[in-house]
């Protein structure tokens, strides 16, 4: 028997969990093997319903409190009971964040190995082999088992098309499994799932970039320009060097090894106007560029070109902004 | 903080089994995979029940693509070509044939031309080409006979099993700024290979690891280099025709450095032309890109490219050090190729005919390893042979005082360069001594402060962006791009010689020498003499200049994650 895991996350099933059943599916058809499918968290009973549409012979919706929050040790423990009784030849799974954390660990109390991250199966007689990319996709290799099954595989994301998962011709029995994880077996103490912050910046849509280079001098000195920034409604932006020093996050680089960008307004502040961060901001409607070199190679694209201490013009240009913006 | 790379400790790393790695696909690493390739057909077809098998034998190459690495100026000697791939002129990317050669010696304004040729300088019947193009033409030669290239891939160390090198680490991928691993993050192979064959070009950094453990150096001259700094220019038609050779020598230089420029028509208007300035020169505020500016603002050169356009920049090292300055080329389970092991004609500025020569040598010497199952010392010592009694050493040999000859000045160089074309390279004795180009490096507080006779060459160059450019504006044009979120591949093994030290007495010359802005002395008052040592190790052309002619030598140059670097595209 192949059996699929597919992987729900907060009691939503993951899209990919369809590539993993077309896999299975493309493999039973192969080897005439049948094909069934499992579900595991503390009530999934839905999802497994909604699997159960594919062509399958049956679905298991593996159950425990103890599997909700996901912990991996839960689920190499409920997996490890289930794989027992029901020997099946070959674990499907998707190669998720979630199967890299725990299978390693399944496959291990099982005393087996995982092919992980494969692009594609091939059938070579009665041997089945996967095939892993090394070298960054410049190789592939194909591999194959030599122990005992269960043989555990997983599923490199794009591998299969999730849409070419065959609907049954009816759906699929569903039998509801509860395991036995006994206390002591979860050690992990999930914390909040979690969640990537929105990315703060996105710099190719502002209006109005104020953007600092080395002449700034020091970390602290960054706050004027921010204030500058906010004065104006726009972000702030830097040259790489500041980026380079820490003192402005890699994502407000403008430059050839930055974002580029193309404002209405760009504000340079102590920028030379070195070639490399022309090439991200030329497209500017309006340059403003603030330098005590005059011979500064930002002047030739600025618009509006102030040769001076930036530390005498910058704070007087904010009170201004302030006064215009109060006044409109 | 400054944190370097290193490869990281206690991580499984896949393994994989070769028969032959090569390090480094240029022109000699090419040659050798594609002869060994023709020597295993051969064999296969005379012998058909004992086949051997290409399918092991591997080409490492850090570039993304292959020739991405490679800049030179270049001239072709088709020597080793025609023996390689008899008839290649036919499908060869060679750009003109070279038809007229002139040697003129520059003054500030004025240019002598000399009455003839030096016999050393006659370029006919050798070819413009681009080594880019070349090699990439050559690698896809390499790949069609069915030998796998690793591209983006670098030697980051060597394997060792006892005293035999047991093959090559490829460079660990996604390691972070503090050298951690982030979440995209691959080890470096471990390739055990029977052969490890090392073709890195100038300076190889596995090269220099072998040759520090087994004191390769000793007995030797130490390897003397220069670096090359090149713009590629597109003119308006008429200035100089395709094939047409240029070489100087004077000025910008005075007469305590040693150098010249070199000037090749190509086809469709470009111009390949570059300043090779010797990495021996006595005042550390001199800069070799400054170098290059300064010899296009002569009227014979301004004039010549007046109107056009700079469209590539790059720059590279080459060793100088001749014959005597050649380490032991092969060893238990190790061969050492081309401009790694210095073989190159300082006379004639040419090293890729002698580059693929000695690769189809290793390769011969692996093939015989391959069959008899030998790769001792004592069985790929026979490629030390071959070289010796092959005309690489008949033309080295010729040649083997002329760098040396000039460490004493150009006056001198040129006295002991005639007396050596006329006793077969032999000069006032059979060996010349030399001295490490670092070791010529003086001291500030010996040098005149405004520069005195060098003060046109010092610190960086302005540009005026149509004829001259600063540092930066030529860096862009080498098309260069690492990860930026790696570790510095720039190792500096004691950073503070730089602010406690050399900040004092040289006044930073990294950040004059190396050719991409990448050395800065930054302001820092907590500091001895107010300066610290920054980097920018995303801008390195890898050329090399920096682990050569640091005064202290404690600059280690290691590739970064593979796949970065320059483009040299049409270089």
């Amino acid at each position: 028997m192949i059996l699929v895991i597919v992987e729900q996350r907060e009691g939503k099933l993951n899209r990919v969990s369809w590539e993993t059943i077309a896999a299975g599916q493309a493999i039973a058809a192969e080897t005439g093997w049948p094909l069934e499918a499992a579900v595991v968290g503390g009530n999934v009973g839905a999802i497994a319903t909604e699997v159960a549409g594919k062509k399958l012979g049956k679905v298991y919706a593996i159950q425990n409190a103890k599997l909700d929050p996901y912990t991996p040790d839960a689920f190499a423990a409920a997996l490890k009971q289930f794989i027992t009784s029901k020997q099946p030849k070959l674990v499907l799974m998707p190669h998720t964040y979630q199967v890299r954390d725990f299978v390693p660990k399944l496959a291990t109390a099982m005393g087996r190995s995982v092919i992980s991250d494969a692009i594609g199966y091939k059938k070579d007689g009665d041997k089945l082999a996967f095939t892993r990319q090394m070298f960054q996709g410049k190789f592939v290799a194909d591999v194959t088992f030599t122990g005992e099954a269960p043989w555990f595989a997983t599923f490199q994301n794009g591998a299969f098309r999730g849409d070419k998962a065959e609907a049954g011709a009816g759906a699929a029995p569903v039998e509801t499994v509860q395991v036995e994880i006994a206390d002591g077996v979860v050690r992990n103490k999930p914390q909040e799932v979690f969640k990537e912050a929105k990315q703060a910046v996105d710099l190719t849509q502002a209006e109005v970039i104020v953007a600092v280079g080395r002449g700034i001098k020091e970390q602290k000195n960054i706050e004027i320009a921010k204030q500058l920034a906010e004065a104006l409604g726009g972000e702030l932006a830097a040259s790489r060097p500041i980026c380079d020093s820490g003192w402005l996050p890699m994502d407000r680089q403008i430059g050839s090894s930055g974002q580029t960008v193309a404002p209405k307004l760009y504000l340079a502040l102590g920028i030379s106007g070195a070639i490399q961060h022309i090439v991200g901001m030329k497209g500017s409607r309006t340059i403003i560029a603030i330098n005590k070199d005059s011979e500064a190679p930002i002047f030739e694209i600025a618009d509006y070109a102030v040769v001076g201490n930036l530390f005498e013009v910058v704070p007087p240009l904010i009170e201004e902004v302030k006064k215009a913006k109060a006044g409109s | 903080m400054l944190v370097f790379r290193t490869p990281l400790e206690n991580i499984d790393r896949p393994q994989m089994e070769a028969d032959v790695v090569i390090v480094g696909g240029g022109p000699a690493g090419m040659a050798c995979a594609l002869r060994l390739s023709q020597l295993i057909d051969e064999h296969n077809a005379k012998s058909p029940d004992a086949p051997l098998s290409k399918e092991n034998i591997y080409v490492l190459e850090k570039a993304r693509e292959i020739g991405q690495h490679c800049l030179s100026g270049a001239l072709l000697d088709p020597r080793s070509m025609r023996e390689l791939l008899p008839g290649f002129e036919k499908e060869a990317p060679l750009d003109a044939q070279c038809n007229k050669e002139a040697v003129y010696f520059l003054t500030k304004t004025g240019k002598f031309k000399l009455p003839i040729t030096p016999p050393p300088l006659r370029d006919h019947g050798n070819y413009v080409i681009s080594i880019n193009k070349f090699t990439k033409w050559l690698g896809s030669k390499v790949e069609e006979a069915g030998i796998t290239i690793f591209t983006g891939f670098a030697g980051s160390e060597l394997l060792y099993d006892g005293n035999r090198v047991a093959g090559v680490r490829t460079d660990d991928k996604g390691v972070d700024k503090q050298n951690q691993p982030k979440s995209n993050f691959e080890p470096g192979y471990d390739l055990k290979a029977k052969v490890t064959i090392l073709a890195e070009g100038t300076r190889g950094s596995l090269t220099k690891q072998l040759v520090s453990k087994f004191d390769l150096a000793k007995d030797r001259n130490p390897q003397t280099y220069g670096v090359g700094v090149k713009e590629l220019w597109e003119v308006p038609s008429g200035r100089i025709a395709p094939g047409e050779v240029i070489y100087t020598m004077g000025w910008p230089l005075t007469m305590k450095e040693y150098g010249g420029a070199w000037i090749y028509g190509s086809k469709d208007n470009l111009v390949s032309l570059g300043f090779v300035t010797g990495l021996d020169y006595p005042d550390p505020r001199l800069d070799p890109q400054h170098v290059l500016q300064d010899f296009k603002q002569h009227p014979f050169i301004a004039s010549l490219l007046a109107g056009g356009k700079m469209i590539r920049y790059g720059a590279k090292s080459l060793p100088y050090g001749g014959w005597w300055a050649v380490p032991p080329v092969a060893g238990d389970g190790w061969m050492i190729l081309g401009d790694s092991a210095g073989l190159l004609n300082s006379q004639r500025l040419k090293g890729i005919h002698l580059a693929i020569k000695s690769g189809m040598l290793a390769a011969e010497t692996a093939f015989e390893a391959l069959k008899s199952a030998d790769a001792s010392a004592g069985a790929l010592g026979k490629f030390q042979q071959k070289i010796e009694s092959s005309w690489i050493k008949d033309e080295l040999w010729k040649v083997r005082n002329f760098h040396q000859g000039f460490e004493k000045g150009f006056l001198a160089g040129l006295f002991h360069a005639g007396l050596q074309q006329f006793t077969g390279g032999r000069g006032v004795r059979n060996r010349y001594p030399a001295h490490a180009g670092h070791e010529h490096m003086e001291k500030l507080s010996q040098l005149p402060a405004d520069g005195g006779d060098e003060a046109h060459l010092l610190g960086p160059a302005k540009g005026d962006g149509k004829l001259t450019f600063d540092k930066l504006t030529d860096l862009y044009h080498s098309g260069t791009k690492h990860e930026e979120d790696q570790p510095s591949h720039l190792i500096i093994h004691d950073t503070k010689v730089c602010s406690d030290r050399c900040a004092k007495e040289y006044g930073g010359p990294c950040q004059n020498f190396c050719p991409a802005n990448v050395y800065e002395l930054v302001d820092d008052a907590s500091q001895p003499y107010g300066k610290r040592i920054s980097l920018n190790p995303s801008n390195c052309v890898h050329c090399k200049t920096c682990d050569i002619a640091d005064p202290y030598q404690v600059i280690t140059w290691v590739p970064p994650e593979g796949g970065g670097g320059p483009n040299y595209d049409g270089m």
